[in-house]
């Protein structure tokens, strides 16, 4: 009751001194090292668990460099009150940003669409049959923001419906390339993201061969497209390795 | 020591209470109170059939609308929100009307200090008002603490400012009671020392605290007698005395 | 467990599991009555806690607390503002609290959780009425700047005690915030000074605030939250017991064990005195074990 609150004050967050960060000169060999210290075809060191919120079904933590993101899985339950009967199940998605993910608060990216994105990435891996009438919904949090953020929530969504037991058809699992210049970069950090050329994301279901999702951006030639998906896929498959060991593990403890 | 009020008050002395029913003619149950310059408007809607989700449908459920006087509804009227509700349940008889929801609105019109406390009455008040069963009335008192470790009862906003800190406690009223004897002993639990709600705000020691409580308690009994007099003034004569 | 059934009870022919789901309340009296807790606890005990500081990466002070499966993440962001013409040598705390999604069933994307800015505004009213952080240690030019430090906590998993839990992150991140260096620029803006003297391109200004980056933390506060249901105190309660038995007490003790708050906001039980004072008890032992954790946290930081 008493306290000095009322409208808090404009704020600002205080910029580094000296010059902006430029775009680095495109170089031609293929040795050259990135802000990480990675190499342009390297992925970034992933650490996946599953059981990350006990009140939820399923749910796993994805940490992938400094992107980091906790998913949620409810349900099977009851769908919402206005919703039409259905012989199939429902998926919902919803994606939200901590205010403290981007590196100035606040500054989030618009996540009506990536909650679309990551909707129609998993929908076509459900098998929606297997729960009628029933909803599952699939929320994420992103704790920290560090480039690539899509497919890390779509891999770390797609290992929690596991973990909640929710029938899949494959695995989903999601990598990016960025293209700068002449060169492709797996894995982009989001000042990689940002002096970006063009964008390309392939979603897929490394043990059918299926892609799910696929967006490309910016300018792009035709083979540097096939030579892009194909790392892609190729990062996919051994990601999709990552998550069954990951899933293998959580079981052989709670069998114990 | 700064002993000395505003209007010449006694460190225990309340200001004038007054409380009326009936005040609007649209809502089920009406009321005003007042403490002082302070005075809040309560109406009650209800009950209504069906619950809230998440609500448990084989009680009674009450939904508090807080309005303040000025402004948009933020944090602090949540706040307010959340322990109006959670201390009307605590006087209602929920298992009498399962399965229904009573709105319960209440508008400050002047915040002088003691706001809790006057929308307390208020609301018990009103909802004496509409009817529904109560198994006492809630009596509240806010005490501040001086920085000299005084205590004063009834801060005005004023007060409160300087206080280091206060204490808002509701209490149920003491019951005279037509009910079997027992009944309203909750779980053995005597019914005679017992707090619904306190809220604190600022550091103190502990034992000021329980100071607080205590002389709280013995505001308690002539401020439950002057509302109940003032409810039964303009009670209908079939009304009966619900406290 | 064994237990003794009379007549007309039917928890001798049913499944432990159904009978917790059919007679929730029953199944805990019974608990009660062998003065323990579904998951073991003795009734004052409360839940494992761990704290984790310098979770978040991008932020400047930030920390993870757990009590049980409770889980909160606490950051810390710090940016300039103008001070009001009332406190010009004083800077600001906002707190927030949040509950996504994706912490509790209750929760759905677009219907925020009730009790998400209750608990926002008592911990904002605990932090800035125990007077732990002095707020002219946040200032920077007098009248000129001063620090607004956002504190966001978000309940990552929610099972009960979330108050406890989210004021013990938010004190740890306080204690694990770093102030950056920063000076004033000729714009009249504050500028943070980069760590690497990148030559001498750029003429660095004087910093501003060299000795200001920790916080003095006087008189830290942390709470205990207990159900009380009939005669019985049970101490940092699960969600589950929070939904069954509806009285809550919140009390916080600063470290020299003085009140900051003690919150009661109705419920169907009546409290006296006495069982109050038990509570009080309880935390001042809390407040003990938690100081301990906090202390350990720091010093497991500074040994990294």
């Amino acid at each position: 009751m008493a306290g000095k609150s009322g409208s808090t004050p404009a704020t600002y967050s205080p910029s580094l001194s000296g010059q902006k960060k430029k775009r680095p000169p495109v170089l031609a060999d293929s040795n050259w090292v990135r802000p990480d210290g990675r190499t342009l075809h390297q992925c970034r060191p992933a650490f996946l668990r599953t059981g990350a919120v006990n009140s939820a079904s399923g749910s796993a933590y994805a940490e992938f460099g400094n992107t980091k993101v906790i998913v949620s899985v409810f349900g099977p339950r009851e769908s919402k009150k206005a919703m039409m009967y259905s012989n199939s199940g429902r998926l919902n998605c919803n994606v939200s940003y901590a205010t403290f993910a981007t590196h100035v608060r606040g500054q989030m990216p618009e996540t009506k669409d990536i909650s679309s994105m990551l909707h129609k990435a998993l929908e076509g891996a459900i098998i929606l049959k297997s729960f009628p009438k029933t909803t599952v919904d699939v929320f994420a949090l992103v704790l920290e923001s560090g480039g690539s953020d899509l497919p890390v929530i779509t891999t770390c969504a797609s290992l929690a419906l596991a973990d909640a037991g929710i029938m899949l058809y494959d695995m989903v699992t999601s990598v990016s390339v960025s293209c700068l210049g002449k060169n492709l970069l797996i894995d982009p950090l989001s000042e990689e993201e940002s002096y970006q050329d063009g964008s390309l994301m392939i979603t897929c279901m490394p043990s059918r061969n299926e892609v799910t999702q696929m967006t490309v951006t910016g300018e792009w030639s035709t083979p540097k497209i096939n030579e892009a998906m194909q790392l892609c896929i190729d990062a996919c498959s051994k990601l999709g390795k990552i998550m069954r060991s990951c899933l293998k593990e959580a079981a052989s403890i709670t069998q114990d | 020591m700064d002993s000395e009020r505003k209007g010449g008050r006694g460190a225990n002395q309340l200001r004038p209470v007054d409380c009326s029913r009936n005040v609007l003619s649209r809502a089920h149950g009406s009321a005003s109170c007042s403490h002082g310059e302070t005075r809040v408007l309560a109406a009650v809607y209800g009950p209504k059939a069906g619950t809230k989700k998440n609500e448990n449908p084989e009680k009674a459920c009450i939904e508090i609308t807080w309005k303040p006087k000025t402004g948009q509804i933020g944090k602090p009227e949540k706040e307010f929100e959340m322990i109006l509700k959670r201390t009307l349940e605590n006087i209602c008889l929920l298992t009498v009307h399962p399965n229904t929801t009573t709105s319960i609105i209440v508008q400050v019109v002047h915040d002088d200090g003691s706001l809790l406390p006057c929308a307390i009455h208020a609301a018990c008040a009103a909802l004496l008002d509409a009817g529904i069963p109560l198994k006492y009335l809630a009596v509240a008192i806010c005490c501040c603490l001086t920085e000299s470790g005084n205590i004063l009862l009834d801060p005005s906003k004023l007060e409160e400012q300087k206080m280091k800190a206060f204490v808002c406690l509701v209490f149920p009223s003491s019951i005279h009671s037509v009910l079997p004897e027992g009944s309203i002993s909750i779980g053995g639990e005597s019914k005679g020392d017992g707090i619904i709600t306190s809220l604190t705000h600022g550091v103190m020691r502990v034992e000021d605290y329980f100071q607080c409580v205590e002389q709280g308690r013995a505001a308690i009994t002539p401020l439950s007698n002057i509302l109940k007099k003032k409810l039964q003034s303009q009670s209908a004569s079939n009304l009966s005395k619900a406290g | 467990m064994a237990v003794t059934s009379g007549p007309n009870d039917l928890s001798s022919e049913m499944e432990v599991d159904a009978f917790r789901r059919l007679f929730p309340l029953r199944f805990h009296e019974r608990h009660l009555l062998e003065s323990l807790r579904p998951d073991g606890r003795p009734l004052g005990r409360a839940r494992d806690t761990t704290l984790m500081l310098g979770a978040v990466a991008s932020a400047n002070g930030s920390a993870m607390a757990k009590i049980g499966s409770t889980t909160m993440l606490a950051a810390i962001k710090m940016e300039v503002m103008t001070p009001t013409a009332e406190a010009p040598d004083e800077g600001c705390i906002a707190i927030e609290f949040h509950m996504p999604p994706i912490c509790s069933p209750l929760v759905r994307p677009g219907r925020p959780a009730e009790v998400a800015p209750v608990i926002s505004k008592q911990l904002s009213d605990t932090i800035l009425s125990s007077g732990m952080i002095d707020l002219k240690e946040l200032c920077l030019v007098g009248g000129k700047a001063a620090w607004m430090a956002y504190l966001d906590i978000y309940c990552l998993d929610a099972d009960g005690a979330l108050f406890d839990a989210a004021l013990l992150s938010a004190v740890a991140a306080f204690s694990h915030l770093q102030i950056p260096v920063v000076s004033l620029n000729d714009d009249g803006r504050i500028v943070i000074i980069s760590e690497d003297n990148n030559g001498g391109a750029m003429k660095e200004k004087e910093p501003v605030n060299k000795e200001k980056i920790k916080l003095k933390l006087k008189s830290v506060p942390f709470s205990l939250t207990c159900v009380l249901h009939k005669k019985y105190i049970l101490a940092d309660p699960t969600s589950e017991e929070e939904s069954i038995m509806e009285t809550f007490l919140t009390v916080v003790l600063d470290s020299s064990f003085q009140l900051v708050s003690l919150n009661k906001p109705g419920g169907p039980g009546l409290t006296n005195s006495s069982a109050i004072q038990d509570c009080v008890t309880l935390t001042r032992q809390r407040v003990k074990e938690l100081q301990k954790i906090l202390n350990e946290a720091i010093s497991d930081m500074e040994v990294d």
